[in-house]
């Protein structure tokens, strides 16, 4: 199938699953019990109070007619109004998920560059003592509780060392480069700003690490396996009969053939790690959709999260798509259809 | 009837009990995943005696001590005290037993659903298949832990809120391995006899094809239960768990929080519990990949 096809298609069945998504979030913000009108009203609020706020959101209508009201809006680029700001979704949105995004991208580089030459160094000593230590280490670094570590990992290079900032995105006295993607790092990488590339770096760099280890191990034993496939094959037997350097087998051909198996693993880890954000960033104060989704959880402010559900649904399917571009364009024996 | 079946299997030791044994054998091989047995056996033991050996049991409860206010570990407060002056190492401990509880009830829940599910969307295929698969995948798209915290924020705050919204966002995984292991038995011989000599739909999947495929679905429950003990710590953590003064190791680091560094010990120790628990589950997991997953094993 030709490829602008094939993306034309898998982009059409995104929406029956977004639809899915946001008949999800609804049902489990409006038939669940909680009062979100009571809270964001204030416990003096009277009676008349919440009605009024009941109807400004459209609260006061039937669910069926609410959920098509939202959809509607979906489409129309209205997603909603905080019940507790009373900003609109969309714009919150614009704000925090490029933070999510650029914290997310330095976790997955951070995990792809240890993960997998240490995946890589294990399967080539397999069962022999580096595989036993990076394989302990790996499950070492996945058992952490993330929140835990962030707190240590903060005040050990944030206060004792004091190598990093400790929370926020950028230096709270000095103005952040003109925003043109919301990524800090990348905004000022545009303005040739190396400096304030580097206050970004720094503060991105303690959260990212923290996050990362998260995905380390799963990195690392995919790798390992695909690597233990690859050298089994006869191919590589060939090879070292042909008296090739086993480091260039390593290189050139092994490689080569376990590039699939990466790739799948740090795109389903990027979709992990931007969920598992959220924790990384209640502990950094570090403004982003991980943040936003906990403080309108705590609130049962519920458009926001209706909002980031959609959002992060969007960005998975488009990355699962990717993906699966990609692995056409790795292994042109992969036809798309 | 039962004397015969008795001799036919001294006579040929079925063939799955000879597996068992060769496993047995393999994981007791394997240093790692014995460390991690033992480790998990300590954990349940301590979770059972811990009310009798610590020395404030009555700490776990609402107890105040403001004389013994954040009190450094020393002999008689191993772990030391937090800022209301309860012993840490006996609060630590008396929440071992909810932390097991939470895991094995977030695991159980999630592992009825998914493999019902799973396994009904894969023996029947069709749009059966179609509408229970496509359910799974929208909750497969929403980040599972965002979920879980809107779905426990909703319902109310407490640790069975906790846990009834985390299992909620797990099943789907054990959706989609039990439906792709049902896949592939459905069309085995052994399933066409049972459908021959007139078994019934739920028969055939439930004592015919699930017990076959029980081994990835084990192995997946015991390598999920320290990650689903992780996700409840975090949920406590961030304040949505056991509500004080329940110790539940989460809220305990969370309390610990604004007295960390100088106070390192009010967070440091119910961090370890947490890690020690999730880390003896994930060796024992890994052990158990080696032994019941044929494929994984290289």
């Amino acid at each position: 199938m030709i490829l602008r096809v094939y993306l034309l298609r898998r982009l059409v069945l995104v929406i029956p699953l977004l639809l899915g998504l946001s008949l999800l979030t609804f049902t489990v913000s409006r038939i669940l019990p909680g009062d979100p009108v009571g809270l964001a009203a204030g416990p003096q609020a009277t009676q008349e109070i919440r009605e009024a706020l009941a109807r400004q959101f459209g609260l006061d209508q039937p669910l069926p007619v609410q959920y098509l009201n939202y959809i509607g809006g979906l489409f129309q680029g209205d997603w909603g109004q905080s019940l507790y700001s009373r900003r609109l979704v969309l714009d919150d949105l614009r704000v925090f998920f490029p933070a999510t995004l650029e914290l997310t991208i330095a976790a997955v580089l951070i995990a792809t560059v240890v993960g997998v030459p240490a995946g890589f160094l294990s399967a080539v000593y397999r069962d022999k003592l580096p595989d036993q230590v990076v394989r302990i280490i790996a499950l070492f670094f996945v058992s952490f509780p993330a929140f835990w570590l962030a707190m240590i990992f903060q005040s050990i290079l944030g206060v004792t060392l004091d190598w990093f900032p400790i929370s926020k995105r950028f230096d709270v006295l000095l103005a952040p480069p003109p925003a043109v993607t919301g990524m800090i790092t990348v905004d000022a990488l545009l303005k040739l700003d190396f400096n304030a590339f580097g206050i970004a770096l720094s503060h991105l760099a303690t959260p990212a690490l923290v996050l990362s280890f998260g995905s380390l191990a799963s990195v690392t034993r995919i790798t390992r396996a695909a690597v233990l496939e690859a050298l089994d094959r006869d191919s590589v037997r060939m090879e070292r009969a042909l008296g090739i350097p086993y480091r260039v087998i390593l290189t050139k051909y092994v490689l080569r053939g376990t590039l699939i198996a990466i790739l799948t693993i740090v795109a389903l880890e990027f979709g992990w790690l931007m969920a598992g954000a959220v924790l990384v960033e209640t502990i950094f104060d570090f403004p982003g959709l991980g943040l936003y989704a906990v403080e309108s959880s705590l609130r049962l402010d519920f458009e926001p999260i209706m909002g980031i559900t959609i959002l992060y649904g969007i960005v998975f399917s488009l990355i699962n798509i990717a993906t699966d571009v990609a692995y056409g364009i790795i292994d042109p024996r992969i036809r798309y259809g | 009837m039962a004397e015969m079946s008795q001799t036919l299997t001294t006579a040929t030791p079925s063939p799955r009990l000879e597996n068992l044994r060769r496993g047995v054998y393999r994981f007791r091989r394997n240093p790692l995943s014995m460390v991690g047995l033992v480790m998990l056996v300590l954990v349940i033991i301590i979770a059972f005696i811990a009310p009798a050996i610590v020395p404030y049991p009555e700490d776990a409860e609402g107890n105040v001590r403001a004389l013994d206010r954040l009190k450094p570990p020393d002999g008689e407060f191993y772990f030391g005290t937090d800022n209301v002056g309860r012993d840490i190492f006996s609060r630590t401990l008396m929440g071992t037993g909810l932390a097991l509880q939470v895991g094995v009830v977030i695991i159980v829940l999630a592992t009825s659903i998914g493999v019902t599910l799973g396994g009904v969307a894969g023996y029947f295929g069709g749009w059966i298949d179609d509408l229970l698969m496509r359910i799974t995948d929208i909750f497969l798209t929403v980040p599972a832990l965002i979920l879980a915290i809107a779905v426990t924020a909703a319902l109310g705050k407490g640790i069975t809120n906790v846990m009834i919204g985390i299992a909620l966002v797990w099943w789907p995984g054990f959706a989609r391995l039990t439906r792709s292991l049902v896949l592939s038995l459905r069309e085995e011989p052994f399933v066409e006899a049972a459908r021959g000599i007139g078994a019934g739909h739920l028969r055939v999947l439930f004592r015919h094809i699930l017990p076959n495929i029980a081994s990835p679905i084990i192995v997946k429950m015991s390598t999920d239960f320290g990650f689903a003990v992780l996700t409840a710590a975090a949920l406590g953590f961030i304040g949505l768990g056991a509500q004080p003064p329940t110790p539940e190791w989460g809220a305990m680091i969370n309390d610990g929080r604004d007295y960390f560094p100088d106070r390192w010990w009010m967070a440091t120790f119910p961090g370890m519990a947490i890690f020690l628990m999730v880390f003896s589950w994930n060796l024992l997991g890994d052990g158990l990949r080696d032994l019941l997953d044929p494929r994984a094993r290289r």
